[in-house]
């Protein structure tokens, strides 16, 4: 478990790891002499593989934009990613930076020499949003308990996404910086917590897995010792046998049939006794875990089902209760169809049960209409022409 | 499904959702009000067509009066029924047909459209609307003396007069779901639809023959089916309803006062017959005399009408070629006034040049 990261495995193909081999660079690496900076300390930032050391994009059409030297000329070259995303080599850092904040050469910012980092990304842009997130999710790190409903979960993740469009994209620097410390001011305590809050579950995963890891050996262990035992016994056994059989007067076929009995026995004991072990151990508690979560995912978003048609007409229920079955000679064909060629279109003769049952009822108890309608809408009308025609047409004509 | 027993009171019934509840229920006498009213309307323009032509000549002719066509219409009714067992068309057409034609002729009169083409018509219609469907030839084909456009040219005239309304709840449907729900009846016997299904064909003969009376105007669907499975096996049915009386806490309640209204069904279905073809040859002979002679094709007032209706057509066309050409000339433009266009604003945000 501990050599595989969160992240390594998605950088790895873009990447090298300083100070060790890759086999999948190894055309490029091998003809190049690990360098290891002497600045590489006072460095911050950058991507840290498992081992703790910053993963460093690094190729060998490297060249410095202010000095132009390349990777031909200079193999050490190292370039850096400054905090306007422009790159140096690390002696033209040295150069300009070293007596103080001096301007970038490219773009004219002030810029310090501890802030520049080590790159990354092969695209600068990349390397900028990853540096953006990463600093937001610091501060903006709200989780979906916080809020009373989902509506105002959304309305904060789109205003943290829109805070990082922003920043990524140079729209409204200023105000959004002013954004975030507002927002870093009034939820200053709040932030904290759940900063207290990862760690502590980063934590707790990390035990778990250590928990894990520490019974898969114990178990590991035993299994080990269990053989030993066993292959001993065996000996032991075997020695007996062909003692028993020098010494004794008994059937030989007789006294290996015995010993193999009593050696069936033993196995089969020790089966039983290792399957019980093995549906306790590994597993169990990370089960455990899993459903622990998952429940708690259910009762934070109640998943209310969704009735597609709503309306207040009222179906007969209450006069009839649709069997699971009829005789019915009608549906006989249907209800035999095996490969059920005729209920190939959706036909559910359940369905057509519960038309006809609710037909059967359905209007039973209208009385008759008694005498004329009070209107004379209903008397037929005469055009000109002689037709008798319609209401509804003349209504609409 | 029982657990959603009790529905708010504002629930209504969804039998009364139909149109068939809405638009073609009547009582007995605004049925016959109807059909006398119908029948003087039509007698009284043809009278006066027949004199427009020819003057004097509508004195001798006997016109019929409104008992005399629905016999007509009943008879063609039955007629749909042998066509069906002819073309092997499933129940459901076969009412569906029958319920059209009768529809029809409460709108229009049998002088002015005569029942042996709407028939073909309405069956015609009534295999689309079912979902039976039947190619117009295979259809024609089988009709003697029948051309597509015989039942073409009615059919848009039919699908008017019904108002559109196609969907149509049948006895048949409900004497089924009647002969399903009595084996939910504790005191019937498990094998009753198995032994008895004699009674089922009994009573299915008495839906078939309530087909011939007003009885789909007046009463309801399940109503009929009841009245018909009564006339089959009264003690089974009687049970049958008190089990639907016995529920009480629905919205809709089954009052004491229905069984009053299965008895008058089942008397008008149990007088229901065919009619006598002797007196139905004597009335078509007569409607051979008394047609509308507007709607006769080849007679005088056809083409009369006809010329006058092409003479309309064209007056109408002249005028409209009439009113283009002045707009024409004063040069206004058929499709209006050009539009205002908004004025424009100090950044033209549509100007896609750079510069």
């Amino acid at each position: 478990m501990s050599n595989r990261s969160n992240y390594g495995g998605w950088l790895q193909g873009k990447t090298v790891r300083k100070g060790a081999a890759n086999s999948s660079h190894a055309n490029t690496r091998s003809s190049t002499p690990h360098v290891q900076s002497t600045s590489s300390t006072i460095f911050g930032g950058g991507i840290k593989d498992p081992s703790g050391r910053v993963t460093e994009y690094f190729s060998m059409e490297d060249q410095c934009p202010v000095c132009k030297s390349d990777r031909y000329l200079n193999p050490k070259l190292r370039l850096l990613v400054s905090s306007c995303y422009h790159k140096m080599c690390e002696s033209c850092i040295d150069r300009l930076f070293t007596l103080g904040p001096a301007p970038c050469p490219i773009c004219t910012k002030v810029l310090r020499k501890l802030a520049f980092q080590p790159q990354t990304f092969e695209d600068l842009e990349v390397e900028k949003e990853v540096a953006i997130r990463r600093r937001l999710a610091k501060e903006f790190n709200k989780r979906r308990d916080d809020f009373d409903d989902l509506r105002e979960y959304n309305d904060y993740l789109q205003e943290v996404e829109d805070i990082a469009f922003n920043l990524i994209n140079n729209i409204d620097v200023q105000e959004t910086e002013a954004k975030i410390a507002n927002y870093k001011a009034a939820n200053a305590a709040l932030i904290a917590l759940n900063m207290q809050r990862e760690e502590a579950y980063a934590l707790a995963l990390k035990e778990q897995e250590e928990f894990d890891r520490r019974e898969r050996e114990a178990r590991a262990a035993q299994l080990a010792q269990e053989e030993e035992q066993e292959r001993l016994e065996r000996e032991r056994e075997q020695n007996e046998l062909i003692t028993k059989l020098e010494t004794s007067q008994k059937d030989a076929k007789k006294l290996v049939a015995k010993a193999r009995a009593s050696q069936q026995k033993r196995k089969s004991a020790r089966n039983d006794n290792s399957s019980l072990l093995g549906g306790m151990g590994f597993g169990a508690d990370y089960a455990k875990l899993l459903k622990a979560r998952t429940n708690k995912a259910k009762t934070s978003v109640p998943d209310e089902p969704h009735v597609p048609l709503q309306d207040d007409w009222y179906g007969y229920e209450d006069f009839y209760a649709l069997r699971p079955s009829y005789d019915d000679i009608f549906s006989e064909a249907v209800r035999k169809d095996r490969e059920g060629i005729m209920r190939a279109g959706g036909y559910m003769v359940e369905e057509a049960w519960n038309r006809a049952l609710r037909s059967a009822v359905a209007g039973l108890e209208l009385e008759p209409l008694v005498g004329l309608p009070s209107e004379e809408s209903s008397a037929p009308m005469i055009d000109a022409g002689g037709d008798v025609v319609m209401a509804s047409v003349q209504s609409a004509a | 499904m029982p657990e959603t027993t009790a529905p708010p009171a504002t629930k209504k019934p969804l039998y009364e959702a139909s149109t068939q509840f809405k638009h073609w229920r009547y009582s007995p006498e605004s049925l016959i009000n109807i059909r006398s009213k119908l029948n003087e309307a039509a007698v009284a323009v043809i009278r006066q067509t027949f004199e427009a032509y020819e003057p004097g000549s509508s004195a001798n002719v006997s016109f019929l009066n409104a008992d005399e066509e629905h016999l007509l219409v009943t008879f063609y009714v039955t007629r749909i029924t042998q066509l069906c067992g002819h073309f092997r068309f499933p129940e459901e057409v076969e009412a569906t047909a029958a319920t059209y034609l009768k529809r029809f002729y409460l709108k229009n009169t049998v002088m002015d459209w005569h029942p042996k083409n709407v028939m073909l018509t309405a069956l015609f219609l009534a295999t689309k609307t079912t979902n039976n469907p039947i190619s117009l030839e295979a259809y024609t084909h089988n009709i003697p003396n029948t051309n597509p456009s015989d039942v073409l040219d009615l059919e848009f005239l039919v699908a008017q007069s019904l108002g559109f309304e196609f969907s149509v709840w049948h006895a048949h449907r409900a004497l089924w779901g009647i002969w399903l729900d009595i084996q939910s009846l504790s005191d019937v016997p498990a094998d009753y639809a198995k032994s008895q299904s004699s009674v089922y064909d009994t009573a299915l003969s008495h839906v078939r023959a309530s087909r011939l009376t007003d009885a789909e105007f007046i009463y309801t669907p399940s109503q009929i089916a009841l009245a018909a499975f009564s006339l089959a096996a009264p003690d089974v049915a009687q049970q049958w309803l008190e089990s639907k009386q016995a529920v009480t806490e629905a919205p809709t309640k089954i009052p004491p006062g229905i069984l009053e209204s299965i008895e008058a069904l089942k008397k008008l279905i149990a007088d229901a017959g065919q009619p006598e073809t002797e007196a139905v040859r004597e009335v078509d002979r007569r409607l051979r005399l008394c047609k509308n002679p507007e709607k006769v094709v080849g007679s005088k007032a056809y083409l009369a009408r006809k010329a006058e209706e092409e003479k309309k057509a064209e007056d109408k066309r002249n005028r409209k070629a009439m009113e283009v050409e002045k707009a024409a000339a004063e040069g206004t433009d058929p499709f209006g006034d050009e539009l205002e266009r908004p004025k424009p604003s100090l950044v033209d945000y549509d100007d896609d040049d750079d510069d």
